[in-house]
């Protein structure tokens, strides 16, 4: 940005320039801040940080429950990743031939986990899943996370299906090809970038969820949220920084996936 | 319909069966739980009374929780609007690399975890953080303020949590609006405040209408920054259902906590649905 502009344009504009650069660091402020504590070397977690040291890193690699945490949300993300693609993408085969009215239910309904809000849908799986006996499952815990990371699969696929057009699919019929054969050679590579990035998505959202894993979790088992939650509970010390450091470096490389798959204009 | 048609609507089945049963379903049950009597031993017994509404709605102390909780929404929600806002605007107009730099932005905390991100404002806000630095430099306070385990802080983090959401629906209603129109309206001899607020606010409220029912749903509903920044101070209504069901194992009275909070939150959003109406049809126009 290009302050010199700004002045040529006269006081508002300057103004309102100024003011879009605070709304930015607003923005990225707490991210800053973290990755910047977790590099500190000394003992507090401050921002700006005292000198430079991994040490905090080292601690986190120490620390059973937060390594505990991280292996067992990287397990249930990469889970919910390859079964929300799966059943996803059928589900956005299933949409292209629903059509009018009905589509548009169809895609409501589909959706329904995000508008819905977290904690009434945990709430309601906290008792059903008691009452069918997978109360503080790790099964449990895995289906909250496929249904709550669902609707992100979803959109993502069915907004890359959305210019395929139905003739490509009439055509390899024609030529013989069988359903499975169209998919696999036609459909599929065509899609690919939008179930790549749901699959993105879906890894993301179980890794960052809260309040489902909250209620549902296994006895003894944290995801890395409610771990760190805990940790700093008790202790407020930088390591804490340095484990949601990990969680931010894996959103900023799902960006830039993002980026590279569809554009972030068209995924947003 | 063609054959081949048909046998595709089978493949929406495993979704479709995920979302009824494991969503649906549940919910539902939700309501059959909260008319359930207290158990002793289990979180529940067997028989059916309407004991739990009668006694939210009989105590004070509730429809106060109540109150706040959708009070709190409202206010995070109109602060994330005006955040948000000129966000949208400047983002609607950039173009090439430098949309790309902003889009990431903007993605990225969308992309952290809620708890990460409340987390990064407890460093912020210290006393001696970046913050109070930041207000300090610029002469809008003398002297550190202490807003760790205030009310500030969780409603500023909640906005912070929510901009996003309100930004991309209005950058998209505003990148809808063709730019001659903006022009026309200069042209006509209208000022730019004016341009704003006869063309341009009215034609991004398809963008804002969603935005501010999606944040102000999420925000009532919010349980982790109050958990985390706002101490035992405040309560709000999901820490108060989550105790019931995790702490006290309360689950019938939980149950009614929620679905009051669920309706009352779903009031709301029809009043503001109906009351902004005549704007949704004068943009659709």
């Amino acid at each position: 940005m290009n302050r010199s502009a700004f002045a040529n344009q006269g006081p508002v504009t300057l103004g309102f320039g100024l003011l879009i650069v605070l709304l930015y660091v607003f923005l990225l402020m707490p991210l800053v801040t973290i990755i910047g504590a977790s590099f500190t070397s000394g003992q507090l977690m401050a921002f700006p940080p005292e000198g430079f040291s991994l040490q905090w890193y080292a601690e986190f690699l120490g620390r059973k429950n937060l390594i505990d945490g991280l292996l067992l949300s990287l397990k249930v993300g990469a889970v919910t990743a390859v079964v929300t693609m799966a059943i996803a993408m059928m589900a956005a085969l299933a949409g292209q031939v629903i059509t009018g009215k009905l589509g548009g239910w169809f895609q409501l309904g589909m959706t329904l986990p995000l508008l819905v809000p977290e904690l009434l849908t945990a709430v309601g799986l906290l008792f059903f899943l008691y009452k069918i006996g997978l109360g503080k499952t790790g099964l449990g815990l895995q289906i909250g996370h496929i249904l709550m990371s669902f609707p992100y699969a979803y959109v993502s696929i069915s907004a890359a299906m959305r210019p395929v057009p139905r003739a490509l699919d009439e055509a390899s019929a024609s030529l013989g090809a069988t359903g499975w054969q169209t998919f696999r050679l036609v459909t599929l590579p065509l899609v690919m970038p939008g179930l790549a990035m749901g699959g993105i998505f879906a890894f993301i959202n179980s890794f960052d969820l809260y309040t489902i894993s909250l209620l549902l979790k296994p006895i003894g088992g944290n995801t890395l949220p409610l771990a760190l939650f805990d940790f700093l509970t008790y202790e407020f010390k930088p390591t804490a920084a340095a484990a949601a450091t990990i969680s931010i470096l894996l959103s900023l490389v799902g960006v830039g996936l993002v980026q590279k798959l569809v554009g972030l204009q068209r995924a947003f | 319909m063609t054959r081949s048609a048909r046998m595709k609507l089978w493949l929406a089945l495993p979704a479709v069966a995920l979302i009824f049963v494991f969503m649906i379903l549940p919910i539902t049950n939700m309501v059959e739980m909260s008319f359930r009597t207290p158990g002793t031993s289990e979180p529940f017994g067997d028989d059916y009374t309407a004991m739990h509404y009668a006694r939210i709605f009989g105590d004070g102390y509730y429809w106060g929780v109540l109150f706040r909780s959708l009070w709190t929404a409202a206010l995070v929600t109109l602060l994330c609007l005006i955040v948000s806002y000129p966000i949208a605007w400047h983002l609607s107009k950039a173009k090439g690399m430098k949309a790309v730099l902003l889009y990431a932005a903007i993605a990225s905390p969308l992309m952290t975890g809620v708890l990460v991100r409340n987390f990064g404002w407890m460093i912020a806000a210290a006393l001696d953080g970046p913050v109070n630095d930041t207000l300090i430099a610029m002469g809008i306070i003398d002297a550190p303020l202490r807003l760790l385990f205030t009310q500030t802080l969780v409603i500023l983090a909640l906005v912070h949590v929510f901009v996003p959401f309100m930004v991309l629906p209005i950058n998209n209603a505003l990148r809808n609006i063709p730019p001659e129109l903006s022009e026309a309206a200069a042209s006509m001899g209208a000022s730019r405040v004016a341009a704003f607020r006869d063309v341009i606010l009215p034609l991004s409220f398809p963008g804002i209408q969603p935005g501010v029912i999606l944040v102000y749903v999420l925000a009532v509903a919010a349980y982790v920054t109050p958990a985390l920044l706002g101490g035992q101070m405040v309560t709000y209504m999901p820490t108060l259902i989550i105790g019931e069901l995790t702490g006290t194992f309360r689950w019938p009275l939980g149950s009614a906590l929620a679905i009051v909070l669920s309706l009352s939150t779903l009031g709301v959003v029809l009043a503001f649905t109906l009351f902004t109406w005549k704007w949704m049809e004068r943009a659709r126009a």
